[in-house]
């Protein structure tokens, strides 16, 4: 059985006559982390609110853990948990008040949720704040703690819609640690990201949505498989005309610097010349981000 | 879940989010002392203290049916900015353990002012052997005005709205009605609409248990039990089918 199996899935904001995902197919294996990307508006969250059943479905069908999330609604529940997208912790409520209140709530017997919440927070480096009221920590701090009240829990499932918005890099380290855990007890994992090195860290498999459809979906080692163009080289400077630098490949300007977007071998070829004329470059296997670029919305070239 | 642990979930959530916040910021008491308070204290002296009862009982349903309507502002609160109710729903607590909860939560914070006001009602004349009654149709009045909070902050998009709901909310269920001053000076008319919401019931039986039973229109003690548990069942089953748990 699959965690999750999407099939024609539809959602059409009626309100805002907004179609926010259109006919998509997608199916998320036992034990993964999958990681959906896409542009703001994509469709991302509104997939995963979905699946967690926070929100109907317009058309289709998809089941989450072998149930449907139309008509079985309460079996889904009892096997998930989520981190929304952007809360905020609650006014005066210690980290500690978060996260083992919230799994007593759950269901937990006191000894277990003391024992999770112990685990979590210490996995998490929130020992030293685990008595201080939210409100008084920091944004990056806040947003671990609610990170922390979906993952010490024992669900099955678990959702995380942008966990690390806002975190530092090593917060980010330390979050990706505890998800890659939670894999190894077999649990499943799906989050949506605007970090896509993140995706193509943590991640077994990604989807790529723009405006509501499905673009790309697989594991990110097959998806930079099938590109064409296989290296980017990366040159600071002005030491090659633009027409140049279009006869060694398909040129992004990024501010001060220019990528060229090519194959193997020509990639070389441009990168020895660069070393020839003194300029910075940089020569590297092209990265999921360049991909996602490439799909979902080409930088000024 | 079962019930029984769903209700254990909603003490939890209660005490989670009053106890815990009272802890630590006692002035939140401040804002649920204020208006019934003042409202006691402006009857009283206006009246030479000959409706100190009426005012007494009137600041226990405002309290009671405040902290019920003001989930209009918190549950928005709770579900568009901190993304609480979505944390819930994706959870095994169900909706009313989540309803419940938050209610909990509102009487959590009145329990001082109740803590106050109830012995103070015994004091100028509630018999004791009645209390258990009187506590009985409290309680219909609370949770009424928690299942309306609720269900208004379910359909709410923006904060500002729903605290703006809760205090009109507030104004309709707990000060309008003849729970401030006697139901007898209504004209008929307006007094049976009043009927129809249960603070208007619990007032009148609080006085009928204190000896003044009053002479209405349509309306004995029997009948007040009737329409409280009436308006209470219509309340609860409305917002079980309507309030939106999981969004449309």
């Amino acid at each position: 059985m699959n965690a999750i199996e999407a099939v024609s899935l539809s959602k059409i904001y009626h309100r805002s006559k907004t179609q926010a995902l259109s006919d998509i197919t997608l199916t998320i294996g036992r034990g993964e982390i999958f990681t959906l990307l896409g542009r703001n508006g994509a469709g991302k969250t509104t997939f995963l609110r979905i699946a967690a059943t926070q929100l109907m479905p317009t058309k289709g069908r998809i089941s989450v853990l072998g149930h449907d999330v139309r008509d079985e609604p309460l079996e889904i529940r009892s096997k998930i948990a989520v981190v929304p997208q952007e809360g905020s912790t609650i006014g005066p409520l210690t980290p500690w008040d978060h996260i083992y209140l919230t799994l007593i709530a759950r269901g937990l017997s006191r000894n277990e949720a003391r024992q999770r919440a112990e685990k979590t927070i210490a996995q998490l480096e929130l020992l030293e704040y685990r008595n201080q009221p939210a409100d008084s920590l920091s944004g990056g701090l806040r947003q671990r703690v609610r990170v922390a009240m979906a993952v010490a829990t024992d669900a099955d499932f678990i959702f995380l819609d942008e966990p690390t918005l806002g975190l530092d890099a090593v917060s980010r380290r330390r979050i990706w640690g505890v998800l890659n855990e939670i894999q190894k007890e077999g649990r499943s994992i799906l989050l949506t990201t605007h970090y896509i090195d993140e995706a193509e860290i943590l991640s077994n498999n990604v989807a790529i949505i723009d405006r509501g459809r499905l673009v790309v979906s697989g594991s990110p080692a097959e998806l930079l498989r099938n590109v064409k163009e296989r290296v980017r080289v990366d040159i600071v400077g002005s030491s090659f005309s633009p027409e140049e630098l279009k006869s060694y490949g398909r040129v992004v300007k990024l501010a001060e610097r220019f990528r060229v977007l090519t194959d193997d071998r020509r990639g070389k070829e441009l990168a020895d010349e660069a070393v020839r004329r003194g300029s910075d470059v940089a020569l590297a296997r092209v990265s999921l981000e360049d991909l996602f670029v490439d799909l979902v919305g080409r930088v000024e070239e | 879940m079962n019930s029984a642990k769903q209700f254990r979930a909603a003490v939890i959530i209660g005490y989670m989010l009053s106890i815990t916040w009272l802890r630590r910021n006692l002035l939140s008491l401040v804002w649920l002392f204020a208006t019934p308070f003042s409202l006691l204290f402006i009857i009283t002296v206006t009246t030479g203290g000959r409706s100190f009862p009426l005012g007494v009982i009137g600041s226990l349903l405002l309290v009671l049916s405040t902290v019920g309507t003001g989930l209009a502002g918190d549950a928005t609160w709770y579900r568009l900015e901190t993304k609480l109710q979505d944390f819930f729903v994706a959870s095994p607590v169900n909706q009313l353990g989540y309803l419940l909860g938050i209610a909990f939560a509102g009487l959590f914070f009145a329990s001082p002012a109740l803590v106050v006001l109830l012995p103070l009602l015994v004091y100028i004349g509630l018999p004791l052997f009645t209390l258990p009654l009187v506590l009985l149709s409290l309680v219909g009045v609370w949770l009424f005005s928690s299942a309306i909070g609720y269900l208004v902050s379910t359909f709410t998009s923006n904060l500002r709205n729903g605290w703006q709901s809760g205090l009109l909310l507030s104004v309709l269920v707990g000060i309008l009605p003849p729970v401030f001053y006697p139901a007898e000076i209504l004209p008929r008319n307006i007094l049976i609409v009043t009927y129809a919401i249960p603070t208007t019931n619990a007032a009148l039986l609080i006085r009928d248990a204190m000896g003044g039973t009053p002479t209405l229109p349509y309306w004995s003690p029997l009948t007040g039990w009737i329409l409280i548990i009436l308006s209470l069942a219509i309340a609860l089953a409305v917002t079980s089918r309507v309030a939106r748990w999981r969004q449309p």
